[in-house]
This record gives C-alpha cells, structure tokens and sequence, in this order.
C-alpha cells in the first residue's frame, strides 16, 4: 500500500475510523490538532468511521466486510455495554485497533470512578444533588415498556475497563490527550509500513524513558522537606518541582509530551501513564517519592506523608484501570 | 460528593467455606526477620503455617509494586519484616522501607484493603517469639475478615471477560 | 516505539531448556516426621522442566551432595533445587557441590521447609501442603535465574590500624609479625591510651606504664610499622582490599632537639586543664602527660597555645618551631582496625553529688591520686585534705534504668554493665589497704562483679580485710548529702539491701564513683566506613559468637573496647583476633563477594536522579555526559534499595529483578489466579 500521496490511488487509500467511549471529546480534537497535516492525512486515508466528526452509523460498520477498516483508533473507557459491543465490532472490522488516548490504554479519569459503587454513583448522578428534581427516584433502567416497545439502554457495567480488558489491542497512544505531534507521527510510520499493523499492546508516539528525560528542570539532589500545591505557593523556576515539594509525578511517568507541564511551573500528573515496562504507576511513584523524603524517623514519614490530601487520585490520576488492584472492594 | 462514608460494596460473592485458610505472604529481610523466623523454628514455637515467606536481602529491596500484586494475585494478606531502624545490615536500606510502607498503607485503605490484611514490623534475628506471634495474629486477624480474593472479585466486575474475539490475523 | 511486553516474564527466551532438578531433604525426620517429603516431590514433579524430583535421608552429607553432583552430570541438570534446613547453614555447602559438578553455583535455589515449615508447623497435611507451594515458588523463581560470577577485588598488602592504645598497639604488633605492612594512627599526640592513666593492673599488680612502654618498643622500633600521632581521619573511600584514607596531621612543635624540656614547659603562661589527671590537675598548653610517654617529647597542643614564643625563647630556638602546618597524606591500606577504645562516663552535675561536692570524684580519678607518679605523689589526698574515710559507689553511669536514672542528652540511659569496674574498684580498695590502713572503706554496690581470672580475690580479701558492703537496690539510688552533723565532708544515704532494707547514712571524706565507660566518639569514622552501631552506641559485630571482631563492613576489623566494655587481658586477645583475621585477608591476597550487586540498564534511566540519594554506601552517581545514574559494582552491596527504588524499572539487581521475585510470589498464589485466557488478552 503506498502512501505517496502522489501514486496513491483512492482504492490504495488507508481507512482510519475513530471511535469514542466514556471519553471528554479530548482525544478527538488532540486529532484534529495535526492541524495543517490534516490536509496530508485526507490524502493519504479516508475517513470510513468517526462518529464524533460526522453522521456514520453503527450499521455502516457492520455492512464493512471484517478487516476493512486498516487503521481503528478506539479512544474512551468503557463502562457500558454499547461500548464494549462496539470494540468488538471494531475489532472484527479492523486490521488494526489502537487505544487512543489514557481512558483506553489504562481507563484514564474515567477509572478514577472505580473508587465509587454504582450505587453511590447513581445517587450523586440521580438522587443526592443540588441541581436534580428527581422526587420520583427515577433510574435509569436497562429496559423500559413503551408504546413503541420494549426501550433498551445499555447495560451500566460494575467497574471502568481499558479496550484490552475486553478485545485484543494492537497498539496503544498514551496521553491525556496524546501530543498531536506525536499522533501524526505514528500515523505516518503505521500508514508507511514501517511498523507493521499487528501487534499486541506495543506503545506508539511516545518515548520509553521518564519524563524526567525530557524535562529541562535542574536537579539539586535535595531531600523533600513539606510537601506544597500549586494553588498555595508560587514554584522557584528553573528547580525541580518534585524535589521543591509539589508532588510532580514525572518521575513515573512516560515521557513524549516534551514534559511541557513542568517547563510551565505545574507539576507532571501522569497522564501518558507509566513510563518503561513498569505496569502500575502507583506503586512506581510510591517507590520514588518515599525514597526522597527528608524523614529521619518512622514519626516524621508518617506525618509527611498525612500532608499528601489524596495518594489513589494522585499517583493512578490516569492509570488507575491498569493498577494491579484497578479499583476500590 | 453525597456518598455514605461507609460505601456499601459491590461485592456479590458468597461468603467463604468452613475450609478456607488465609493466604499471606511475608516479604522478610534475610538478615534479621528472615533469621528471626528461623529463630522461631530452632526453638520449636508453633504457629499458623499461613504465611508463605519470599526472602531478599534487605527490606529495602521490597517494591510497593510486590505488595500490591501479592493481593492482585489473591493473597488475603501481605507481611512486611525488616531490621529494627539503626540495626539494617546495609545500614539504612530499612529507612525506606520506613517511608514507603505507611504511604502504601494508605493507598491500599483507600482501595478498600482493611489495614489489618498488610502489616509492616521490624523483627530481629532475636526475635522468633515476636515472629511466631506476629504470623499467628495477622493470621487470626485476616481469618476473621475472610477471604481477600481480588482476582475473583475483578472477574465478577467484568475484568478479563470478553477476550474470546481473536485480533486479525490470528 | 517501544514493545508494552507483559511485565515479569523473561526478556528473552533462554538459550537452551531449562532442566531442574528438585532435591528434597528428610533431614534425619526432622524434615520428614511432619512434611511428607515424598508427596512434596511428586507433586513438584509434574511441574514443566523439572527433570527430577527426589528426597534423600541427609541431603548435606557426602553423599548427599554428591547425589546433586551425580545428577546434574547424568541428566544435564542446569538448575538445581534443594528444599532442606535454612539457608543460612547450608546455602554455601550446596552452591559448592554445584561448582563441583561444572555448573554456576547461582543456578541454585534453596529452600527452607525445616526451621519454617516442619518445626513450626504442627498440622502435617497443612506443613506438606505448605512444604509444596514453598517448593512450587522455588521451581518459578529459577526458571528466571541467570549465571552470575562472584567478584573478586585484590587486597593491597597492609593494615591502618586506628588508635593507639593496648588494643591498637597489641594489633600492630601481630600484624607486623607476619609480615604486614602497618601504618599506626593515633589522634592524641602520645600513644598508651587509657592503661597509660592507670599505675598498677589486676589481677598481677604490674606497673602498667612499664608493661605499656615494653609493648609500645616492639611496635614503634619494627621495621614494618609506621606510627603518626595527632593524626585526625578526614576522609575514608574504597573498599575491602583498596581502602583510601586521607589524615590531617597535626604537627607536634617539638622535635629531639629540645633538650631543656622541663625549663620550656615551665615558660609557658598558657594552661588548661590536664586530661590525663581526668581534670585533677592542670597541664601547660606544652606538656607531657607523664614522664615514660612516648614520643619522649612534648607536644603543643595548639587549642591552648597562643604562639607567643615564650618557650622558645627560653632554649634559644632549638627544638621547637611555632609555624608548622598541618599536613595531609593519604594511607592505602587493604584493611583497617578499629582501635578506638572508650571514654569513662561522666558523671552529670548532680549525679550522685557530682560537680556540687569536690569531694565526689571518679575511680579514675582516685587512680591518678593514688598513682606514686600522678598528682599527689601517690597520697591519699584530695584539695589538700588527707582522706581518713572513702566510699565507693558502683555502677554509676551503668545498668541505668529509664526514668530512674538520668538520661544522656541523647535521651539514651546506659543500661548495659560496664565489667571492669567492680574488680577495678576492689582492687584500688586493697592498694588503698595496704598503703594506707587507717583509712574506713565503705563499698556501696548493687552488684559485685569480679567475674575474670584471680578477680574474686579481690572481693574475698577486702571483705576480709574490714570493707564494709552496702547492697543498694537500683531502684532507689544512694544520694549525697552534705553531712548535717559535720562529722565528714559528705554522707551517703542509702537503703541497705544486707540488712533487710535499713536505711544507713554513711559520712565519709570521699565518695569515688565507679564509673561505666562509653565508647570513644567516632561518629565521622562510623559514617565514613558504614559501620553498624549497636542501641548501646558501642560498634556492632556481625555475630557475637562466630564472628566477634568483624563489622559487617568487609575488611574493617574491631579490635578492643570500641566494641564494648572490657579490661586490657580481652582487650588484647580481641586485638589480636581482629590482627589475625586482618593478616589471614591480606594472605589470600584477593577477595571474593557475592555476586548480587544492581545495575543501571541506561536504555530505561530518565536521570530522575530519585535513586542517587537512596544507596547506603554511596554507590550511585550520575554520569554527566549521558544523564543517566551508575552503580560503582566494587562499592554496591547488593542490598536492593535502589532497584526498589527506581520508578523506572531501570535498576534490576542480581538474583533479585523483579521477574524473579515476581514469579515467585505469582507461583505461591497460582492456585488463585483464573486460567490463561485463549486469545492471551490482559488480565494484568
């Protein structure tokens, strides 16, 4: 297949389509910022789904013979069973699937309501809210008698999963939202053939080392002393942000994104997820933050460590459905 | 934002059988909790034989990530022994230990992991009796809250269900 | 791009099969009574690549070892499996029998089923069922073991032996008698140390100045010794075998060409107070401790000296130079001794009357009063008063409670029995006896420790000899009062544990606290050469029993009351252990450590820079040219910090990485895991 936009017939052109689970909309536009180079994507693909941008249907999916789509990137969490029933069907449609973006790859923010029950959820969505009038307790349920017949909404599942919980994956794009130049490049380097289409969860546009590799920020090998927030201190420039107390996670963190966060005064949250072939970016940081404490007894560590206000929400902001524990009991 | 402190779970599997026997792992150091241990045994002291032992050379070598794939992989509980602060063979290898263990405390009370199911002491090679107490207690503890069992509470969540599609190609 | 391979699986496939054999021990039924040894091996028996899986009656005998051997070489065995009694014992017997057998030891596993399985567990089917997954883990652990070489450093052929008292200089000795080089450092000006303060040793009542000045003559005349007073440790690297250490000497001022040494010292304005005389008397800020020292010169100390040339002066300029500087030098050394020895307790300010009474004072005091050639000439007399009544309180400063006692700013009491003085004190009562008979001697004890050889003697004969006893409780401490009836200077009151708890008050002229010892401050050396110290403060060994003069340091040695209390006949015998466990180092001319170190893997190292700080011995630094951090194997100890550390996964150590531990921890708990899923979708 070549990408020549010059040679490239319409038959040869790539067929990308674009899904979006329990998503912010975030990811689609990270896509549409390629900017220019959008106008060097239409010549090199065309669009066959990407519900987002433009009117598809799920039937146009399921009229595709299987492995017509090349290229599926599936961006979104899932949380329900339309979503799931999509990634199949997307994974049979396609030669190959990419997690697009951290819901995806590691269940992004929307894994963070893995430390709710569905029950509570509910409430605060239904029931305990300022802005509800919900005197009835109506719920949304999974099947609802109506003139027209039998309503189905889908099934609201237990707990947040990542696209590989439930399909197989080729690639995965971490980020939140991935870098737009990053994207490109490894749209180019799939639609060039220079990394083959199938594969088993191998990350693309991104680096394998820390943030900390791309940060310039300078290191005085100084113990942290208090921990402090963006909101109540202004940071010292041009010093790392870890060791000035602001709970950076860079050190855990997969690098790509240029470290663009930490070069604008506010620490690295993680959001390209762990860096290497660690698994869970918690414990990762855990590791690191603990060892860099200025704590000389059992006491003092353990009031240093009572000053951080939320550890799951801090250390797994983007990874808590790839954690080894992925959710609350 | 409304939600009851004490969120109720959404765990739906029976309870355990008159059968069930704690599994928890103890992460000791081999120079003072390891030998600790084996202090215990040269004196005979009995205790539960509950807790499967992992050595390495200091309690500074155990990664947080050990702790939290033990209960991942269905361990009911997770022990942590190291040298006393100021007696580590590696002189302060155990000082992190120290400062990693609390905070991973909190984070697995945060998830929802009872505090009595990880425990993190410093045991001497002196101390075998303290050992034997020690297994014996957490044993006890993690017995009375029931089985941990996070692989099957995931299965039951939907985690790792669905995979009978194959990829193209395969 | 980077390959998301499932984590704590092999990096690579390994190059040939692997093959395991399992060797599981009945150790005599210690093993077998309680775990059924021959069910466990059937059971690991069917796991893939075990090749062999059997029991035997004593597996660290002969032929039990050979057995190992026997089946590596029928079989091609490549990893061998032994479950038996703790490693701890027979880790090295087994490692061995491999070498033996043409494989690498570090292809071993072994596992404890005795000391924490059969001997603690009382149910059998629950000790098999337990015996079985701790083997099961093993099987899943070695699959991931990989060759690994021991390293070896060559040991450079000389001693630093530090401190120059009874200890260091009996090290010295030893050591430049089998033919080591040794360099001798000692930060006083004078060598001797505390047995130079003394006047007479139990139990043989020998001149201790005229036993020291012998031993200090073989030393400092051998050809292999070099000796350097005021001689401070300021820096420490290295490792056993190249140990660097650097030392700031200060200069001594004075040379042989002094003659006129008594007309000098007597021109000098500056005084302070004497050390040697424990504060008795004072000394010139150019002085001798003590006629038979040696070098046989002054020194000026330079704290007091305010260089204003009077000595100089009155000798015409010859013999001593007011404008020496120090110097630095730097020692190589293959070894090193602690020689360092002990400071006695002092006293707090009211501790017993102290500092409020003059006429409290010290054993060591007493000592120097009672010395023919200290302070007062050897008279028993104290601020010019003859002492017609003394008593002696033991333990003060020793076997202390908390909340009884009052604690040292540390916050600390000393609660540990400092030895030597019960029959020190005994034997100054007995010296005091026969020079001075009149004299009413009260020894208020808790205790009476006269533990060595012709010690008790000491006791007997007083107690004979008109001692009267007092045995307080520790709980309720003797006090010192000023004496009301102005018989005597001071009256202890004390409750009488001899006669059922009657509360005595005893006048006397002198109290003399027996005091406990501390050890000597080397907080900067303890720092520098990462040594374990005990909660007693005192430096710690790595076993009392087996290995009582070796730190856990490899190649630095305790010779002496660094290591705790004790008199100068053990003091001796532990400077001449650590001298012969130095000397037979150096002999072997290398030296081999496991091989268990961590490794920086720069493909994965962000220079986060989070594990520089965590390493203990100083190990990892950063290269600046690639960013990235890198571990010193000659210094690395293999104690795992900062693989643990590394938020990366860049640091992996030897027979620990992660895939290692994992596969154990994943193998004890396979039973709870769900089977493999058919398209190898994540469960992770």
């Amino acid at each position: 297949m070549s990408t020549n936009p010059n040679t490239a017939t319409p038959a040869a052109k790539l067929k990308i389509a674009k899904y979006w689970a329990a998503s912010c909309g975030g990811c689609d536009i990270s896509l549409l910022e390629i900017g220019p180079n959008l106008l060097e994507l239409i010549k090199i693909a065309d669009v066959v789904f990407w519900p987002c941008a433009a009117d598809f249907k799920y039937e146009d999916v399921r009229n595709y013979p299987d492995g017509y789509i090349d290229l599926c990137f599936y961006n979104g969490g899932i949380r329900n069973s339309e979503q799931e029933e999509v990634a199949r069907l997307l994974r049979r449609k396609s030669k190959s699937l990419v997690a697009y973006g951290q819901c995806a790859a590691d269940g992004g923010i929307p894994a963070l309501a893995n430390l709710k029950t569905v029950k509570g959820i509910f409430n605060a969505s239904y029931h305990d809210n300022p802005s509800i009038d919900n005197p009835a307790g109506v719920e949304p349920q999974p099947v609802t008698p109506s003139e027209y017949g039998d309503l189905e909404i889908p099934r609201f599942y237990p707990q947040v999963l990542r696209l590989k919980d439930v399909v197989p994956v080729d690639y995965e794009i971490p980020g939140c939202p991935p870098q737009s130049d990053r994207v490109w490049e490894a749209i180019l380097a799939l639609a060039g053939g220079q990394v083959p289409l199938q594969n088993r969860n191998v990350k693309v546009a991104c680096f394998d080392k820390a943030v900390c590799d791309e940060c310039k920020l300078e290191k005085r090998q100084v113990r942290i002393k208090e921990f402090k927030r963006v909101h109540t201190s202004i940071p010292e420039p041009n010093w790392c942000l870890l060791e000035q107390g602001y709970l950076c996670v860079g050190p855990a963190t997969r690098s790509g994104c240029g470290a663009l966060c930490p070069q604008a005064g506010m620490p690295c949250e993680g959001c390209y997820g762990p860096a290497g072939d660690v698994v869970d970016q918690g414990t990762a940081m855990v590791s690191a933050i603990a060892s860099m404490l200025d704590a000389r007894t059992e006491e003092q560590a353990q009031a240093m460590i009572d000053q951080i206000a939320d550890p799951v929400g801090t250390f797994y902001r983007f990874t808590l459905g790839s954690s080894h524990l992925k959710a609350r009991k | 934002m409304s939600e009851p402190a004490n969120t109720a779970s959404t765990d739906t599997r029976p309870a355990a059988g008159p059968d069930w026997q704690p599994r928890i792992i103890g992460f000791l150091c081999y120079w003072c909790s390891y030998t600790g241990a084996d202090m215990a045994g040269t004196a005979r002291m009995k205790y539960p034989p509950n807790v499967d032992i992992i050595r390495v050379m200091c309690s500074g070598r155990i990664d947080p990530e050990l702790v939290t794939t033990a209960f991942a992989r269905g361990a009911d509980g997770v022990l942590v022994c190291g040298c006393h602060i100021g007696d580590c063979h590696y002189i302060t290898g155990n000082h992190k230990t120290m400062a990693r263990m609390p905070l991973l405390k909190r984070i697995l009370l945060d998830l929802g992991i009872e505090p009595e199911r990880f425990r993190h002491e410093w045991v001497s090679a002196a101390e075998g009796e303290k050992f034997s107490k020690l297994v014996a207690e957490i044993t006890e503890q993690v017995r009375r809250l029931g089985p941990l069992d996070w692989p099957g509470l995931m299965r039951t969540r939907g985690v790792g269900h669905g995979m009978d599609l194959k990829a193209w190609g395969e | 791009m980077t390959a998301d391979r499932p984590p704590h699986r092999p990096q690579s496939p390994p190059a040939e099969a692997i093959r395991i054999g399992v060797f599981i021990c009945h150790c005599g039924g210690n093993i077998s009574d309680v775990v059924d040894v021959r069910r466990v091996a059937e059971e690991v028996g069917r796991l893939p690549d075990v090749v062999l899986s059997t029991t035997h009656m004593f597996m660290c005998s002969d032929p039990g070892q050979m057995l190992i051997e026997e089946k590596i070489r029928e079989l091609g065995l490549n990893r061998v499996i032994v479950a038996a009694c703790s490693p701890t014992l027979h880790q090295l017997t087994f490692r061995r029998a491999l070498s033996r057998a043409g494989l690498n030891q570090y292809l071993f596993e072994h596992v404890n089923i005795r000391e924490q399985v059969s001997w603690v567990v009382e149910d059998k089917a629950a000790a098999t069922l337990k015996a079985t997954r701790l083997v099961r883990a093993a099987v899943g652990r070695i699959r991931h073991l990989q060759p690994l070489a021991k390293r070896r450093i060559m040991i450079h052929p000389s001693a630093l032996v530090i401190g120059g008292g009874v200890a260091g200089l009996v090290a010295t000795r030893d050591l430049a008698k089998r033919g080591m080089r040794v360099t001798l450092v000692e930060n006083t000006p004078f060598l001797g140390g505390r047995m130079a303060q003394l006047y007479t040793l139990f139990p043989s009542n020998e001149d201790a100045k005229e036993l020291l000045g012998k031993l200090i003559a073989e030393v400092v005349h051998h050809p292999l010794v070099t000796v350097h007073t005021g001689a401070q440790v300021i820096s420490s690297s290295g490792i056993v075998g190249d140990f660097r250490t650097r030392l700031r000497i200060s200069p001594r001022g004075v040379d042989k060409h002094l003659t006129q040494v008594g007309i000098a010292m007597a021109a000098c304005p500056e005084e302070t107070i004497s050390e040697y005389n424990f504060g008795l008397t004072r000394r010139k800020a150019i002085y001798m401790p003590y006629p038979g020292c040696w070098p046989q010169m002054p020194a000026i100390d330079w704290r007091s000296c305010t260089k204003c040339g009077k000595c100089l002066s009155v000798v015409g300029g010859k013999g001593i130079d007011l404008s020496q500087e120090p110097q630095e030098i730097e020692i190589h050394s293959g070894v090193i001794v602690l020689a360092t020895g002990y400071d006695p307790y002092e006293p707090m300010f009211g501790e017993y009357g102290s500092g409020i009474f003059p006429e409290v004072i010290t054993l060591q005091q007493l000592i120097r009063i009672l010395d023919p050639e200290g302070p007062t000439a050897g008279q028993l007399v104290l601020n010019g008063r003859p002492v017609k009544s003394m008593a002696f309180i033991h333990c003060a400063g020793a076997r202390q409670y908390e909340g009884i006692n009052m604690p040292q700013p540390s916050g600390k009491v000393n609660d540990y029995c400092a030895r030597t003085c019960c029959t020190a004190t005994l034997h100054q009562a007995n010296e005091i006896i026969d020079r001075f008979p009149d004299v009413v001697i009260y020894d208020i004890y808790q205790d009476i420790r006269t533990y060595g050889r012709g010690h008790e003697n000491y006791y007997e004969r007083a107690s004979e000899r008109g001692v009267r006893f007092i045995r307080y409780d520790p709980r309720r401490l003797p006090k010192v009062r000023h004496d009301p009836r102005g018989e005597r200077p001071v009256v202890v009151m004390v409750q009488d544990l001899l006669t059922n708890r009657l509360d005595v008050e005893v006048p006397v002229d002198v109290v003399v606290l027996a005091t406990g010892v501390i050890p000597h401050d080397i907080s900067e050396l303890v720092d520098m050469y990462k040594c374990a110290v005990g909660y007693d403060s005192f430096l710690l060994e790595v076993h009392p029993k087996l290995r009582p003069v070796e730190l856990a340091v490899s190649g630095v040695f305790l010779a002496g009351s660094c290591q705790g209390p004790m008199d100068i006949t053990e003091c001796s015998a532990a400077a001449a252990a650590a001298a012969s466990k130095a000397a037979a180092l150096i002999a072997q001319g290398q030296v081999e450590m496991d091989p268990f170190i961590a490794r920086v893997n720069e493909d994965r190292c962000s220079g986060c820079q989070t594990c520089l700080t965590v390493c203990p011995y100083e190990a990892i630094t950063r290269d600046p040219r690639k960013g990235v951090a890198v571990i010193n194997e000659a210094l690395c100890t293999g104690c795992g910090t900062c693989a643990a550390t590394c938020p990366s996964n860049a640091i992996q150590q030897f027979g620990f990485t992660d895939t290692q531990v994992m596969a154990e921890v994943e193998m004890l708990l396979a039973d709870m895991m769900p089977a493999p899923l058919p398209t190898g979708g994540s469960h992770e």
